[in-house]
């Protein structure tokens, strides 16, 4: 259990690979669907690719010569315009603090990996590991090296690190991503430190109070901006949790495409959790009619897991240009005053 | 002769972490078999019609639930709108076996002052070795805290997954009809539809009518 992996070399990305006809594996590991259309795929990654390789351009010359990553307009330009895979881990360490956790806490990741754990989280977290990206060759136990193992210790190390959450089912996804990412499970620790300790409020300790309370500052915010929506939701008396908190508890992750998640996370670890309504107001604003015209309590969850789908969500490019502008102005201010009201709902029914 | 009925009946699942609901109801609604199903992480549902006797349909809206303690304060609200439940647990994990009383009280003071009809459901029953609990301590279970029935079920090899559904449906159908299951305006668990036309036998929600 102590020893951790080098993954370093476990994985050739087959992105640029020539794109003969049947790419069955995307970039990080997944298997594309049956149905994956490649048509469209390839019509989409022409236009894509040049933007990728832009972008690519831009930043290595914004990082030359610097480790650091400021916090200013056009570094937030940049980002939401997507930061480039070969650039990610370090800016997600950066602009996270993850990277100064890491500097100032060295050998503390393998400390833990040594400590005694509780073995009921044990338990838990091994119940996870062969339902943890099945799709994914990267976590095959067949596959050499897998990252199970990897996935195994970031858990098992963050359960010990943070006791007020120790392990709650989710964070086997988020971890997962992390490692496909930065191939580290130091770094993975650290940037999962990151996201639970500090950019998340807390979704994921036993209370969940922080996950309740943002299903229910969404659920404002549609009230507020997509009306039609709201009052469908109301009238067949559907909670906001049994539609969308696996968005929040899992970031997106396994609901929006690959790269569309990636995209957003560029933003979560740079601006923080206030886009995760963003991406979740974009979505049902632009499918008002279609939830609005759900008949019954079946068809509305059933529109919501279709709305996560297809060429809209996609086109990562397109549709992070549209969660800034689509939802319209979305005040720090204004998402703190709901949280508060929400948390104060929540806590005294 | 009584006049046939529409029915709705809300059913949860309910058990430890990793016993096998998503994958049971995936079987009972799909028909297939998937090992590696994800937890639904708070709650997810399925409709799925049950007929019964020449003309009634009951419509059944069946809660799946996140095993892990903490998505319980998620899954709560929709326990209440539920009159069934399948408890389940693994017969290779006697711990998850051992939680079971507990589960039942927790949903039964939950609920109250509404009613909820268990069945208890060994799940994993294929398993050769490593068998943790034997049929005849699910029985006596099942009888000891008043259950419709103790069923041993395998999700793989499609054993007695239609039964399970069909013994808790017809339970508390039954027990409709000896009048020992109120109906009230504001529960969602057992709600009388429409008269169930011959010709048509699925019908949508619609108005309650009184009982005749």
């Amino acid at each position: 259990m102590e020893e951790t992996q080098n993954m370093e070399s476990h994985f050739n990305d087959s992105a640029s690979s020539d794109s003969n006809d049947c790419q069955r594996v995307d970039q990080y590991g997944f298997e594309r669907a049956e149905d994956f259309n490649y048509e469209s795929y390839e019509d989409f990654m022409s236009r894509h690719l040049a933007v990728v390789t832009r972008r690519s351009k831009k930043w290595t010359k914004l990082l030359q010569g610097t480790v650091k990553v400021e916090k200013n307009i056009k570094v937030k330009r940049y980002v939401r315009k997507g930061v480039p895979c070969e650039h990610r881990t370090q800016i997600w360490m950066a602009a996270s603090g993850a990277q100064d956790q890491l500097d100032r806490n060295p050998g503390y990741y393998h400390s833990l990996l040594k400590a005694e754990h509780d073995p009921k989280i044990e338990e838990v977290i091994r119940a996870d590991m062969h339902r943890t990206f099945p799709d994914n060759i990267q976590f095959r136990a067949s596959s050499e090296p897998c990252l199970q193992k990897a996935l195994f210790n970031v858990l098992l190390a963050y359960g010990y690190h943070n006791k007020d959450v120790g392990y709650c089912q989710g964070m086997n996804f988020i971890a997962g991503y992390l490692l496909i990412i930065t191939k580290d499970e130091e770094k993975s620790f650290w940037l999962m430190d990151a996201l639970i300790g500090k950019i998340l409020p807390d979704y994921y300790t036993p209370t969940m109070l922080g996950l309740q309370m943002d299903q229910e500052v969404l659920g404002e915010l549609v009230r507020m901006k997509v009306p039609a929506v709201w009052q469908v939701m109301n009238r067949h008396n559907v909670m906001w949790t049994l539609v969308v908190s696996r968005w929040f508890i899992c970031l997106y992750v396994d609901i929006l495409p690959v790269e569309t998640v990636l995209r957003i996370w560029d933003c979560l670890f740079y601006e923080g959790s206030k886009i995760l309504f963003r991406v979740a107001l974009t979505m049902i604003r632009h499918n008002e009619n279609l939830i609005s015209q759900a008949q019954s309590l079946s068809e509305i969850c059933e529109r919501f897991k279709q709305i996560t789908n297809g060429e809209y969500v996609e086109d990562c490019h397109t549709f992070m240009q549209k969660i800034f502008m689509e939802p319209g102005g979305l005040s720090t201010a204004t998402i703190t005053k709901l949280r508060k009201m929400c948390r104060n709902r929540i806590t005294s029914a | 002769m009584q006049v046939p009925w529409n029915f709705r009946f809300g059913i949860v699942i309910l058990g430890d972490s990793s016993v096998g609901k998503s994958s049971l109801l995936h079987r009972y609604t799909e028909g297939t078999f998937d090992e590696s199903r994800q937890s639904p992480l708070g709650i997810d549902f399925k409709v799925s019609n049950m007929y019964f006797d020449p003309d009634v349909v009951i419509k059944l809206l069946l809660w799946d639930t996140a095993g892990q303690e903490r998505f319980r304060s998620i899954c709560k609200s929709y326990m209440r709108n539920s009159v069934g439940c399948i408890l389940m647990f693994d017969v290779s994990q006697r711990q998850t076996f051992d939680r079971v009383r507990s589960w039942q009280q927790e949903v039964l003071d939950y609920v109250k002052p509404n009613p909820m009809f268990f069945v208890l459901v060994g799940h994993k029953c294929d398993l050769a070795v490593g068998r943790q609990v034997r049929k005849s301590e699910g029985d006596a279970l099942a009888k000891k805290l008043n259950m419709l029935a103790y069923l041993e079920v395998s999700t793989k090899e499609n054993i007695n997954v239609k039964e399970t559904f069909e013994t808790l449906t017809r339970g508390i159908y039954n027990l409709f009809q000896q009048g020992k299951i109120p109906t009230r305006g504001d529960w969602q668990g057992l709600t009388v539809g429409a008269t169930v036309q011959k010709e048509s036998p699925v019908t949508k929600k619609s108005a309650c009518c009184n009982c005749g």
